[in-house]
């Protein structure tokens, strides 16, 4: 079973946010890495590190059934993410990425199950509610952003 | 101290429907307060009804949660209330976890952690769920109790009401320091009683202003928790004085013997056996009722109100169209688990949105059959409660009740409730002439004379009526079993 394309495409568009700022940090980081540790930050304060390291696990087993190119990343204590470099480089880091962040990569797919998990738990609204917090900026301004198609 | 010197104490609505009411018109502002009870007995719902009914953007409410339920299945399972508002989440309301701190530090880090989100957040609701989770460690005495006194001066002073929720027993209200410093001290009970639920609160302490005292009812709907004031919420009204408004049957007869009607605002009784005609009786007094304008409520709980009014029609009183017109409402109680409580607050309500003036119970025998097993032993005294309520405020009620018929007795009631009525209206079987007809007879009246006539009567197309003149060639009429004496004077044996 793949990532539903509603999540696919909040995932897409939270990576696509991120990695205009990845872009300008020095060293460059990873896109991925910088919504996932937005994700914990967020989540960890809000329902726990055990809460987080829970979800993000069985986030990761579902995505490396459907990536798998994630078979170096770990979750570890704490949360974090642990291995993500392994594929990281394929990701054209210099393109101006901002909403057109590449295909089915395993960021996509990592990030759209976390938020898939979340959804299945608290419902769109609160899903929705607690990203908005996070990213402020990005455009997730109605419950389309779940379904697929553009705010 | 006079009035204007003291200090005003502004009071929060709780968001739970009848609570207010319970503490007095609201928990007070900056107090410092426990939810206590058993696992699953609404505690953290309660909170976050207070949360959602008082957190706004400028002062938001900061839940922390500690080891046990995670905000993400709390989360989950609250926003199935109605008054769950997500778009308060998460800038009116944070959640904030606080089981690494309690895990790994000790309480003075517990307290520098809250202290740094306080100061950041500004709040006016602090919940902390768990709190015995969160002393849960062995400390010494002293420690804990340092600990909670500067909790609650820290949340005081920055001007957050306070819950710390947990789960204690009653046999530590005596020891636990955490008692001593609450302002307000709510505890949540349930136990199985047979196959029913009873929910009940109390407020065991609330500083500075009066609450109801008792236990009182309370349930977990989609709503969330409601709570039922045994006051029934109606302290703050005044009671009616009794007026000399005389409330007919629509039976002349009867009306007659009645001294022109009941007295506005009077409990009545009806009482006899099955199929003596109480439900008819009661029926005409609403049908009579909105004749004159008068709106009504029926509570029936042994028949569906189509039945009900079915059987109505086939006296010739309508009462569907009055259903339509908001001048009658029938209500059906029927589930088994019920309280006096809630039932009286679905009478209470129902009799303000129509502003009812008659009320019907039929019958107290099904009433009492609806409530939950361990409400029946309460039964007399919430009867009393409710009818001492409903009269207060002038609405006169007609109760049917279903005694056993006996031929040696004469019972007004198996309830052994008489002192509950103002009036009695007694209907029996008699055996006359190889016949078993009925007799009728006002047994008391609180408010006058009545007549002390013993009247036969018959349920006929058009309800109950009335026959001749009282039976005077009859002696023992009441016991069932009455002796006729011939014109002549002599005496003849029982009629049978």
């Amino acid at each position: 079973m793949t990532a539903a394309p509603g999540m696919r495409d909040l995932a897409r568009r939270l990576l696509a946010y991120e990695a205009v700022a990845a872009k300008r940090s020095e060293p460059v980081e990873s896109p991925t890495l910088r919504v996932y540790e937005k994700l914990r930050q967020s989540l960890s304060g809000f329902a726990g590190i055990s809460a987080f390291e829970s979800l993000a696990f069985r986030a990761l087993m579902q995505a490396k059934s459907e990536a798998p190119e994630l078979w170096a990343v770990q979750v570890a204590a704490g949360g974090s993410l642990q291995g993500l470099g392994e594929f990281e480089p394929q990701i054209e880091m210099d393109k101006d990425l901002a909403g057109e962040f590449p295909g089915d990569d395993g960021g996509i797919i990592l990030i759209s199950r976390l938020l898939g998990l979340l959804r299945i738990f608290l419902g769109e609204t609160l899903t929705l509610s607690l990203l908005r917090a996070k990213w402020p900026e990005a455009a997730l301004n109605d419950r389309n952003s779940m379904h697929g198609r553009k705010a | 101290m006079s009035t204007e010197d003291k200090v005003e104490i502004n009071k929060l609505p709780t968001g739970v429907p009848g609570l207010d009411e319970i503490v007095g018109g609201g928990l007070p502002e900056f107090s410092f307060n426990i939810i206590a009870g058993a696992p699953g007995s609404g505690k953290t719902t309660l909170a976050h009804q207070f949360v959602f009914a008082n957190a706004s953007l400028e002062r938001p409410a900061l839940y922390f949660t500690v080891l046990g339920e995670s905000a993400i299945k709390m989360l989950r399972y609250q926003q199935q209330y109605t008054f769950f508002d997500p778009a308060k989440l998460p800038d009116s309301i944070r959640f904030i976890n606080l089981s690494q701190v309690v895990l790994e530090k000790d309480l003075g880090a517990v307290l520098e952690e809250i202290t740094k989100e306080v100061e950041k957040a500004n709040p006016a609701v602090v919940v902390v769920d768990s709190f015995r989770t969160m002393v849960r460690k062995p400390q010494s005495d002293m420690e804990l109790q340092s600990f909670i006194q500067r909790l609650a001066l820290f949340l005081a002073s920055w001007q957050a009401t306070t819950f710390l929720i947990g789960e204690y027993a009653e046999d530590e209200l005596r020891d636990n320091p955490i008692f001593t410093v609450a302002d307000g001290l709510l505890w949540l009970r349930q136990t199985a009683e047979r196959n029913s639920i009873v929910r009940k609160l109390q407020v065991i302490k609330l500083r500075g202003q009066d609450s109801v005292p008792g236990l009182h009812t309370f349930r977990i709907t989609d709503a969330g928790v409601q709570a039922f004031s045994r006051t029934f919420g109606l302290t703050a009204r005044k009671r009616n004085p009794p007026g000399d408004r005389r409330l007919c049957f629509g039976i002349p007869e009867l009306d007659k013997m009645l001294g022109g009607g009941v007295r506005e605002g009077d409990s009545v009784l009806v009482a006899g056996s099955s199929g003596t005609g109480k439900s008819v009786l009661a029926t005409q007094f609403i049908a009579e009722g909105i004749r004159h304008g008068e709106p009504g409520i029926v509570a029936v709980f042994e028949e569906r109100p189509e039945a009900y009014a079915e059987r109505a029609t086939s006296l010739g009183l309508d009462l569907e169209t009055p259903q339509k017109d908001g001048q009658l409402t029938i209500l059906y109680l029927r589930p088994l688990d019920l309280s006096v409580d809630e039932t009286m607050h679905s009478i209470l309500d129902a009799v303000q949105k129509i502003g009812a003036k008659r009320l019907v119970i039929d019958s107290l025998a099904g009433f009492e059959m609806a409530l939950a097993p361990g409400f029946r032993t309460d039964f007399r005294e919430s009867l009393y409660r409710m009818i001492f309520a409903l009269t207060g405020i002038g609405v006169t009620i007609v109760s049917t009740v279903e005694v056993d018929e006996s031929f040696t007795e004469f019972p007004f009631s198996t309830y052994s409730i008489s002192f509950l009525t103002d009036d009695i209206i007694r209907l029996r079987y008699v055996s006359i002439d190889g016949q078993l007809r009925k007799i009728l007879v006002v047994i008391k009246m609180r408010g006058g004379n009545h007549a002390k006539d013993i009247r036969e009567y018959e349920i006929t197309s058009s309800g109950v009526v009335i026959l001749g003149e009282r039976l005077t060639n009859y002696q023992a009429l009441i016991s069932g079993l009455p002796v006729h004496f011939s014109p002549s004077g002599s005496k003849e044996e029982p009629s049978r």
